[in-house]
């Protein structure tokens, strides 16, 4: 017998935490408040989740067991994966596989992120990660001095730039977009203007990447709850349905702020995307990239931006940083991305205030922020993991 | 642990050849017996054929800078003085690309594309680390 997971599973309620910097709540606090908030968000009662996946456990955020022990849960289904941001599609993914398969009725998606407490591990001396042996996960390689997350970014944008004549204006774009999306969006975190001036007067961090070009260190929480279509269907507000998926890649001509083809450690380069494999979302989900109306994916860093567009071939290689200019990511643009400000401007919860902000635009409550009949939305990533959402 | 030491090569089981032939001043990579390939990372398998007949080979210690950043961030305590401080990726003349560190260039000066050997730093007893500086003609 075939297993089809399209449109199995549904995202049935999301719920947040405030998000914001220095907060004096706990990690259990804010898991509670999004918590609490989701289930109120789909008409569910504590009782019904059964089910747990987690991407961002500690020391960013709450481990399953401590959220099972404390919210006081009976959980039968767990998901939770090593604590990094690339593995929220992973998580997602696991909870809609989950409940199609019959492991659970309703799997939460906690997903806490305390930043500012714990920065200390986003680079330097407690980056203990970065001794992994032969090297960090982002090319971190601390005799050289070379550590945080950032500086493989900046390892593959100064690759990018020099193959492509790209600036880091086109970094400037994205950052001026992503805060102009957060500018109508009463929670993000950062709202004042912000210019191509300001960006380039931004302090440098890691050449060629500038202060604007880094995401927000913040705290928050967020909760997706989700559940088969059938109960979905029952349920307080319409379903956001899990209509197409792909996992995370990885290999030799992968690295996890490059796409296949740029070059860096032991990527194999040439203009390679985008790969038939790349679209295997949009396959299961019986459309096309054209069919996609807005884009959300994990902006970390601004190059992420434009790496994901050219990975999934809404950009030829070297032509994304032409693309996020003249309005085209903006709302109202060819190809809208993370209208609510992203991990940018609006929050960094790990790329689940994104996902929450895809579930609000299907269902047409995003406001000042709602696109015009949007159908179907896709989150991405650059490390080429996929899910694919309808209405 | 003291968190303001300069961070030393981690050496393990499968790297141990590369930073033992660096004390010695030389670069050596490992090289499939079987396939005949050098790759790095190091590890006890080819990644190409997946033969574990590994042969450590001295490298020309030429190549050409892939990529590089200039770090502003005083992430390290023990790099606060060296700000603003290059890191790079190295393609060898072998294939493989190696992380490290340009000297004997300022920063404005380094491009991708950039010709370069490699030189040798008794950073203490214990360590030397590969660096690369611009090749000289001739």
């Amino acid at each position: 017998m075939d297993f089809n997971p399209v449109d199995r599973a549904a995202i049935a309620g999301i719920g947040a935490s405030r998000f914001g910097r220095h907060l004096p709540e706990s990690q259990l606090a804010l898991g509670a408040a999004a918590f609490r908030a989701a289930l109120d968000d789909a008409g569910l009662e504590r009782s019904d989740v059964d089910g747990l996946a987690v991407n961002l456990g500690w020391p960013l955020g709450l481990d399953y067991d401590r959220i099972a022990e404390a919210f006081g849960l009976d959980i039968r289904y767990v998901n939770q994966t090593w604590t990094h941001g690339r593995f929220v599609t992973m998580a997602l993914q696991q909870a809609a596989l989950a409940v199609a398969a019959g492991l659970a009725e309703v799997v939460a998606c906690v997903a806490v992120a305390s930043f500012t407490r714990e920065r200390d591990i986003l680079g330097g001396p407690g980056d203990f990660e970065g001794m992994r042996e032969e090297g960090g996960t982002h090319a971190e390689n601390p005799p050289y001095g070379l550590t945080a997350p950032a500086a493989g970014a900046a390892l593959a944008y100064r690759r990018y730039m020099s193959l492509y004549g790209a600036t880091t204006d086109a970094l400037g774009e994205v950052a001026v977009t992503l805060r102009s999306h957060a500018r109508r969006n009463a929670n993000a975190v950062m709202r004042r203007p912000m210019t191509l001036t300001d960006h380039r007067a931004s302090r440098e961090v890691v050449a060629p990447l500038r202060l604007f070009d880094c995401c927000i260190v913040s705290d928050g929480a967020v909760v997706v709850l989700v559940t088969s279509a059938e109960r979905a269907r029952d349920l307080r507000k319409p379903p956001v349905f899990i209509s197409g998926m792909q996992g995370i890649r990885a290999g030799r001509d992968e690295f996890i702020f490059a796409p296949p083809g740029l070059g860096i450690n032991q990527q194999r380069p040439g203009r390679v995307t985008p790969r038939p494999e790349d679209g295997d979302a949009w396959r299961m989900a019986d459309i096309e990239r054209d069919d996609i109306d807005g884009l959300y994916t994990y902006d970390a860093f601004t190059p992420l931006v434009l790496f994901v567009l050219e990975r999934f071939g809404f950009c030829a290689p070297g032509e994304a940083h032409a693309f996020v200019g003249g309005g085209r990511i903006a709302l109202g643009g060819a190809l809208p991305v993370n209208t609510s400000g992203g991990l940018m401007s609006e929050a960094h919860v790990s790329g689940w205030n994104s996902i929450a902000e895809i579930v609000r635009q299907l269902r047409g409550e995003a406001g000042e922020r709602q696109m015009e009949d949007a159908r179907h939305l896709q989150w991405a990533t650059m490390w080429g993991d996929s899910i694919v959402f309808r209405r | 642990m003291d968190l303001t030491a300069r961070p030393n090569p981690r050496v393990t089981p499968d790297n141990r050849p590369f930073w033992e032939s660096c004390r010695e001043h030389v670069l050596k990579l490992p090289w499939c017996a079987d396939c005949d390939r050098a790759f790095l990372p190091p590890a006890p398998v080819c990644p190409s054929c997946f033969g574990e007949r590994i042969d450590w080979r001295a490298a020309s210690g030429r190549g050409t800078v892939s990529t590089f950043v200039v770090v502003h961030q005083p992430w390290f305590p023990a790099f606060a003085d060296d700000i603003p401080y290059n890191a790079a990726q190295v393609e060898l003349e072998e294939g493989p690309r190696l992380t490290s560190s340009l000297v004997e260039v300022a920063n404005e000066e380094i491009a991708v594309g950039l010709e370069v050997e490699a030189v040798f730093d008794d950073v203490d007893d214990e360590n030397t680390l590969p660096r690369f500086r611009p090749r000289r003609r001739g």
